[in-house]
């Protein structure tokens, strides 16, 4: 098999696809975010509370590909519990330094198995669509 | 003898890219050479507009587009070359059916009956039409194999019916629609009836003439021809009912500022100057698809599609959607939980352009309840090799998916 395409379906990707964080629904949250694409019609709700500036019971539900639901997943377990503050600035990190720039500072693994999708540019925004949406909501509801 | 490898030298891209497998051909065919030159000539050596020089070599590409105008009706048996519209393809000619012909003749109560299996541009145009005037859109259901069932189909039709809109082959599920058979029912009730025929004017016989069909659609593209030029038949007698809906010089007779004559069909629905080197290689295309034999063409066709069954089906987890009996070289498919762009996109690694997604169907997705396939679609260089690769590459994938 190709190896960019290993890099890209890393088992980390995989193992999300497979047993996502969180996949449930709970139409009773306070914020239900919709990342939707279009183009290909993936699909993600992502519900959350927000108590005392603090994100809590965070899951979502939907239906996409293997890096867009692995990415959600990893989404919701890293600004699970993180004040919105935090919340943002890990979703930052994200899109910038693993997305953009490709740091190599970063080596946590949930993070940069997505670097490989910037050989993919037709994959790039499986990879980034419920950070960009949750992104929306973060600056909107930050400081 | 049909032969696809020397059909494959007349297409460029092949040798740029030698290791290219294209099953995308629904979604567009490759060019052939002579479709190339044929644009690039007209750029290099004769570049004019059309029906305004007088000098000779105005003259002469006006005459070559009117041409194309003629060659296009021969081939899809119209009767006249005034019953030929260019347009900017398939979604342009839809629309200025459902703007030009439609709209006027609908009023609140009236019906216009579609297809399940109808791509978005066959269905958006009337739905909104229908919005607009208090009109009803009806929805011919399919059965799971994905064939129209003609018993309900005629039962939908009523004096309240003011168009029939179907697609003669879908571009997602690959079934042959039987046209004759609905232009009959439609017909005993007056009704007029459009055909989309995006994914047959390639590789089908066609004949409006014959059909006796009211309006027949398709583009260039999908053809072999450039991307931006479209064509719409229609019946004398309607094109001098209707009004043009877009406006601009080279349509008209008579211009004063209180009023505008307009010029006879078809030139009154192409205002403004229109796509001259896509026209003429559009000419090209045509000259191209009539150079072959048409039942070695579906024969080949039909043994590709035969051997992409029958591997795929061999394939676990693979869900073939759309089985109609009469089927055209389009083959849609899921592969267990495998996402269809992960599909597409391990494909695409090793060279294999498909597509995937909902195929501009989403209503059609939503009946099978799948978000989405990958499809495979061909033409006629296409060879049982490149299938055979595709088999074994789909098997890889289900294999690192599902497999460990």
């Amino acid at each position: 098999m190709d190896d960019k395409l290993k890099e890209l379906y890393k088992s980390v990707i995989l193992e999300h696809d497979r047993s996502p964080f969180n996949y449930n629904k709970n139409e009773s949250a306070e914020h239900i975010i919709q990342a939707y694409n279009e183009i290909c019609g993936d699909r993600f709700d992502i519900f959350f509370d927000v108590k005392n500036g603090v994100i809590s019971n965070i899951c979502f539900h939907g239906y996409g590909c293997a890096i867009s639901k692995a990415s959600t997943s990893i989404l919701i377990k890293k600004i699970k519990g993180q004040p919105i503050d935090d919340a943002k600035k890990i979703v930052d990190l994200f899109l910038n330094n693993i997305i953009v720039n490709n740091s190599n500072e970063i080596k946590d693994e949930e993070f940069t198995a997505f670097s490989a999708a910037r050989e993919f540019p037709a994959r790039l925004k499986c990879a980034t669509l419920a950070w960009d949406e949750m992104n929306k909501f973060l600056t909107v509801n930050g400081k | 003898m049909f032969d696809p490898q020397q059909i494959r030298t007349h297409f460029p891209i092949f040798s740029h890219r030698p290791e290219l497998i294209y099953l995308d051909n629904a979604a567009t065919t490759q060019k052939p050479i002579s479709v190339i030159r044929a644009i690039s000539d007209f750029y290099e050596k004769e570049n004019t507009n059309v029906h305004r020089g007088i000098y000779e070599m105005a003259a002469s590409t006006s005459q070559k587009y009117e041409e194309v105008r003629q060659k296009t009706a021969d081939f899809i048996g119209a009767a006249k070359k005034e019953e030929i519209v260019f347009t900017s393809g398939t979604t342009a000619s839809i629309n200025l059916v459902a703007q030009s012909f439609l709209i006027p003749r609908l009023e609140t109560g009236d019906e216009v009956v579609i297809s399940m299996m109808e791509h978005h541009v066959n269905l958006i145009p009337w739905q909104q039409a229908c919005k607009l005037k208090g009109a009803k859109l009806v929805v011919a259901p399919i059965n799971k194999a994905g064939e129209l069932d003609l018993k309900i189909f005629k039962s939908l039709l009523s004096e309240r019916t003011k168009l029939v809109a179907v697609t003669h082959v879908s571009n997602t599920l690959g079934t042959i629609n039987p046209i004759g058979e609905i232009l009959e029912m439609a017909h005993k009730r007056d009704i007029p009836v459009l055909v989309d025929g995006a994914q047959s004017a390639a590789h089908f016989d066609i004949d409006v003439e014959a059909w006796d069909v009211d309006f027949f659609v398709f583009s260039g593209h999908k053809m072999y021809g450039p991307t931006g030029v479209g064509i719409l038949y229609g019946k004398e007698e309607h094109f001098t009912k209707m009004l043009p809906v877009h406006f601009g010089g080279n349509a008209i007779r008579e211009v004063r500022f209180e009023e505008t004559v307009f010029a006879l069909p078809p030139r009154c629905f192409e205002p403004g100057t229109p796509n001259i080197a896509g026209v003429i290689g559009f000419g090209q295309a045509i000259d191209f698809v009539s150079s072959f034999d048409k039942k070695g063409v579906k024969y080949h066709l039909q043994r590709l599609t035969e051997l992409a069954t029958e591997k795929l089906q061999k394939v676990k987890g693979v869900k073939i959607v759309g089985t109609a009996k009469n089927k055209s070289p389009v083959i849609s498919f899921t592969l267990g939980n495998v996402h269809p762009h992960d599909v597409a996109t391990f494909l695409g690694a090793e060279n294999i352009a498909v597509r995937a997604g909902h195929h501009c169907t989403q209503p059609l997705m939503d009946f099978y309840k799948i978000p989405g396939t990958s499809r495979i679609s061909f033409a006629i260089y296409n060879t049982m090799e490149e299938v055979e690769r595709m088999a074994i590459v789909i098997k890889e994938i289900q294999r690192f998916f599902n497999g460990r």
